[in-house]
């Protein structure tokens, strides 16, 4: 589903973010993407989301060149990737269900299909109650789950979540993570950005480690990640 | 999917009613802009108006050489003016005119006798247009045997025609720097509200929304803000129509023909309103693809 080949991203006047990385990650899969502030996590996020091009090598997903997709033809490939960003993304003119409801929106689904969906998704995260509410009025935690209804809502192929437990306590972490799961079992391959070991430790899944922009280490569990 | 006409409209109304201010500032820029050129119209419409009722009221007079016949005269004049009020005023009658129209001053007249004046041709030409009176005057002066001059009031006349004419092309140098002025103000005006919900297209696209989905309710929301500019700016308009019209009629004459039809006839309205449209629409596209192109880079 993602290939990575040598993949190289600078930005000017700083050092490689990301330094000739290659990786694979098949369909269905759910993998752990590690590392300290600074390791590459968010921008290697942001490359296969299309958000960042690489500097070098070659990037593939759902079996595509990034590289040689018109840019016309991008908000269809991002249409099936769910992203759960670290610093939120919502609209705070919109309410918690226009939020949700956008990728919903943007695929053009009929207003009553929508309104099932975003209901079901925001009962699942326990903010069924605040449907009518604004972000600005909603806690940090509040809001990341918001985050994650908003890109589980349209069932993507892919979810990309960056630190999606970042702002919660630990039992409404276990909540979304359980939601990351569900999507996974689902069918969804599942990509989350973290520097919480006690997710890695409490989730035996497989792990892959940054430091400086470079891939350290590629595992099955956290034990790869102790002892690289 | 990309524009969907219905999912744009009801955004653009959203966000209008969301956030009115900005809304209002759009709709007053194309208001100002839509009324001052509306004004100018209305103005040299009805100068246009009032000058062709001017010279609806042209008499021609032709004088005749000494010794001319004037019957013969009034005969070639008929057939070069056909269906015109054409009239052989011998000079005799042309003295006595002449006193009556002096009334109490007709003393200056004492000792003048009749040969004093010439016989004349006198023809009357309502409705006719400066240019024809020109050219019917050029017809009767080689056309009318023993024409000696005519006189159709050419002297003030081509005064009036030539202010009129310069105040169109100061109406047009006018004209193209309000257009400018406009073009800028709006598209300034348009691009701070898109500029301030910039985030929004920044989501949108982030979403997997095609930039003809983003643009769909900025665009509307454009073309209703100068619609609803231009509008009000019509209805403005028409007040000042009503208000002004009146007291121009008390203080001239000739303004009494003056109707709503040659000063704001529906063609201009319809079209300031639509150019009005045409403008929030423009300026939002503009602004829209900007700020697209930002997001992108």
């Amino acid at each position: 589903m993602i290939e990575l080949f040598h993949v190289t991203k600078e930005y000017p006047g700083d050092g490689p973010a990301l330094q000739d990385v290659s990786l694979e990650i098949e369909k269905g899969e759910f993998v752990f993407l590690t590392g300290a502030s600074g390791a590459g996590k968010s921008t290697l996020l942001k490359l296969i989301f299309c958000e960042e091009a690489a500097t070098s090598g070659q990037l593939l997903i759902f079996g595509k060149n990034v590289a040689k997709i018109r840019p016309s033809a991008i908000p269809f490939v991002r249409r099936n990737i769910g992203v759960v960003f670290q610093d939120f993304k919502l609209l705070s003119q919109r309410t918690v269900a226009e939020n949700v409801a956008l990728p919903l929106e943007v695929r053009g689904l009929a207003d009553k299909e929508i309104r099932r969906k975003v209901k079901g998704l925001l009962r699942s995260v326990g903010l069924e109650h605040r449907g009518d509410k604004f972000p600005p009025s909603l806690s940090g935690g509040e809001q990341q789950r918001v985050a994650v209804a908003r890109a589980l809502v349209a069932e993507p192929a892919l979810l990309l979540a960056d630190e999606p437990t970042g702002n919660l306590d630990p039992d409404r972490t276990l909540e979304v993570m359980d939601l990351l799961y569900g999507a996974n079992a689902r069918g969804t391959t599942v990509v989350v950005a973290t520097h919480d070991r006690t997710l890695l430790e409490r989730y035996k899944k497989r792990v892959v480690v940054l430091e400086r922009g470079r891939l350290l280490s590629d595992g099955d569990s956290i034990r790869r990640v102790a002892s690289p | 999917m990309s524009f969907r006409p219905i999912h744009s409209i009801r955004r653009a109304l959203h966000a209008m009613t969301r956030g009115p201010y900005v809304a209002v500032v759009g709709m007053a820029t194309i208001f100002v802009a839509v009324f001052a050129t509306g004004l100018f119209a209305a103005v040299l419409g009805g100068a246009e108006r009032l000058l062709q009722a001017w010279a609806g009221e042209v008499q021609l007079s032709v004088y005749l050489a000494p010794g001319a016949d004037l019957e013969a005269a009034a005969r070639a004049a008929r057939a070069i003016a056909p269906g015109k009020g054409v009239e052989a005023v011998p000079a005799a009658t042309a003295l006595r005119r002449l006193a009556e129209a002096l009334g109490d001053e007709a003393r200056v007249l004492e000792g003048v006798g009749p040969g004093a004046l010439p016989d004349a041709v006198e023809v009357r030409a309502p409705g006719i247009s400066l240019a024809g009176a020109r050219d019917l005057a050029a017809r009767l002066r080689h056309g009318v045997p023993g024409a000696a001059d005519v006189d159709y009031g050419n002297a003030w006349l081509e005064t009036l025609e030539r202010l009129v004419r310069r105040s169109k092309l100061a109406a047009l140098v006018l004209f193209s720097a309000l257009a400018v002025a406009t073009a800028v103000l709006v598209s300034n005006t348009l691009r701070l509200a898109v500029f301030a919900r910039r985030d929004e297209i920044e989501i949108m696209k982030l979403v997997g929304a095609t930039d003809a989905f983003v643009s769909g309710p900025f665009l509307i929301e454009g073309l209703l803000q100068g619609l609803i500019g231009a509008a009000v700016a019509v209805g403005a308009l028409l007040v000042a129509h009503a208000a002004v019209v009146p007291r121009l009629r008390a203080a001239i004459a000739l303004a009494d023909g003056l109707r709503l039809a040659d000063t704001l006839p529906p063609p201009l309205l319809l079209g300031l309103v639509l150019g009005g449209g045409a403008v929030g629409l423009l300026g939002s596209a503009l602004s829209v693809a900007r700020t697209l192109r930002r997001v992108q880079e």
